[in-house]
C-alpha cells in the first residue's frame, strides 16, 4: 500500500500570525472598520446595561417604598448624565444597525460612507434633542 | 529623494520572532513603484530580502503585502501616492503563516477558494453548435467579480479572518458570486449550501476592509450582499 507523503514544504517552520489584537491595532482603519468597532463597543455596553437594568428593577419584589427609594438614586444629576450617554450608545447602535440593513438589503455598499456620515449627523441631532428634553426642567430651575 | 523603510524580517532558520529592519535609501525617484524600492534593496543593499513577485504589473497578484498598515500590491503603488516623510512600513499579508520575510503560506487561502467550487458546473448536454452562449447583459453582471486576481489582499485584511481562520473570506465569496450568477452554471444550490454555514457568508460583518484593500477595485461587499439576499430568500 502506498503511504501518503507530505510535500517537502510542509517541513518548513513558519511563523503563525495569529494575534488578532495586534492585527486589529496595526491595520489602517476606514469608515467601515470604525463603524464596526463602535457597533461592537456599543453592543457590549448595551448588554452590560441590560444587567444593570434588571438589577435596578429588582427592588420591585420588596414593595413600592423600596423601589421608590432605589429610584431616588437614579434621579441624581450624575445618573442623569450617565443615562444621557446610554442614549448615545442606543442611538449609534440603532442608526448603524439601520445602515447595515441598508448595506445588506438595498445596495447600500455603494454609498456606505455617506450613510455612516448621515447616521452621525442624525445621531448627534437626536442626542442634543434628548439632552434638551432631559435637562430642560433642571436648567429652568438653575436659571431661576 | 531619500526614503526610510521598516521591513518585517523573519528567517525561519535563525529567528524565533519576526523583527523590523530599517533601510535608508538615497536617490530614489518618486515615480518608482514600491516594488522597485524592494528590488533596489534586494539588488544593492541586502540580497537576503525575500518577497514574491511575478508579472510586476498588477495582474498576477503575487506581491500583495501590508504597506503602511494596508494591504496592497507593491507593483501598483507609486512612491508619490504614499507619505514618504515618515518611514514606510512593509509587512507580509496578515493572518497567514510567514514562511520567510514577506512570503506567506497561502495554502489556507487556496483551500477556501476551492471549497466554493470555482469552476463551471453544468450537467445538461451542450447545444449542437458546441458553445454555451450568454447575452451581453448577463455577462456584464459578472465582469466586476471576474476581475479578481486572487492576491489574497481582501481575505487577509478582514477582521473576521483574523479571529476565525475557518471563515471562508471575501475572495472565495466573490468567486462564488461569479459562478452563482452565471446563467450557464447549474451549481448555484450546492454552492449556496456551502456558503450558508456558520463559517460561511454570515461571518461577513460589512467592515469594508476588503473593498479598501482590493487592488482591482471590486466592490466586494456589494457582491457579498447580493449573495446574502439570494441565500436568505431562497425557496426549497
Amino acid at each position: 500500500m502506498e503511504t501518503e507523503t507530505k510535500p517537502a514544504y510542509h517541513n518548513i517552520r513558519t511563523f503563525d500570525q495569529k494575534n488578532w489584537i495586534s492585527q486589529n491595532l496595526s491595520y489602517k482603519k476606514d469608515t467601515g472598520s470604525w463603524a464596526w468597532i463602535f457597533h461592537r463597543i456599543s453592543g457590549i455596553a448595551l448588554i452590560a446595561y441590560l444587567f444593570l437594568h434588571v438589577y435596578s428593577l429588582s427592588p420591585l419584589a420588596q414593595g413600592e417604598t423600596a423601589f421608590n427609594n432605589k429610584m431616588q438614586v437614579y434621579m441624581t444629576p450624575f445618573f442623569m448624565v450617565v443615562e444621557w450617554i446610554l442614549f448615545a450608545f442606543v442611538l449609534f447602535h440603532s442608526l448603524n444597525g439601520l445602515r447595515i440593513v441598508i448595506v445588506d438589503w438595498a445596495d447600500g455598499s455603494n454609498y456606505h460612507k455617506q450613510l455612516y456620515r448621515w447616521s452621525w449627523i442624525i445621531g448627534i441631532l437626536l442626542f442634543i434633542a434628548m439632552g434638551v428634553l432631559m435637562f430642560s426642567f433642571e436648567l429652568k430651575k438653575f436659571i431661576q | 529623494m531619500d526614503i526610510q523603510l521598516k521591513i518585517l524580517r523573519f528567517n525561519p532558520e535563525k529567528d524565533k520572532q519576526p523583527y523590523f529592519q530599517d533601510f535608508n535609501l538615497k536617490n530614489v525617484s518618486d515615480d518608482w513603484r514600491l516594488l522597485d524600492v524592494l528590488h533596489e534593496i534586494k539588488w544593492n543593499y541586502d540580497g537576503t530580502l525575500t518577497f514574491r513577485r511575478s508579472c510586476a504589473h498588477g495582474i498576477c497578484g503575487s506581491d500583495g503585502m501590508k504597506i503602511n498598515g494596508r494591504n496592497r500590491l507593491a507593483c501598483s503603488l507609486l512612491l508619490k501616492d504614499i507619505n514618504t516623510k515618515k518611514p514606510i512600513t512593509i509587512e507580509p499579508l496578515p493572518a497567514l503563516p510567514i514562511i520567510k520575510d514577506l512570503v506567506v503560506d497561502m495554502t489556507n487561502f487556496f483551500d477556501k477558494y476551492e471549497v466554493v467550487k470555482p469552476y463551471l458546473i453544468n450537467n445538461s448536454p451542450p447545444p449542437p453548435d458546441g458553445e454555451r452562449l450568454q447575452s451581453n447583459e448577463d455577462a456584464e453582471k459578472l465582469f466586476e467579480s471576474a476581475k479578481c486576481i486572487l492576491c489574497a489582499c481582501c481575505t487577509t485584511s478582514c477582521p473576521s479572518t483574523w479571529t476565525n481562520e475557518n471563515y471562508i473570506g471575501p475572495a472565495a465569496l466573490v468567486k462564488a458570486y461569479r459562478f452563482i450568477y452565471d446563467t450557464r452554471d447549474e451549481g448555484a444550490d450546492e454552492r449556496m449550501d456551502i456558503l450558508d454555514t456558520p463559517d460561511g457568508i454570515w461571518r461577513c460583518h460589512t467592515i469594508f476592509n476588503c473593498v479598501e484593500a482590493c487592488p482591482k477595485e471590486i466592490n466586494i461587499t456589494w457582491h457579498i450582499s447580493q449573495l446574502k439576499k439570494k441565500i436568505s430568500s431562497r425557496e426549497y
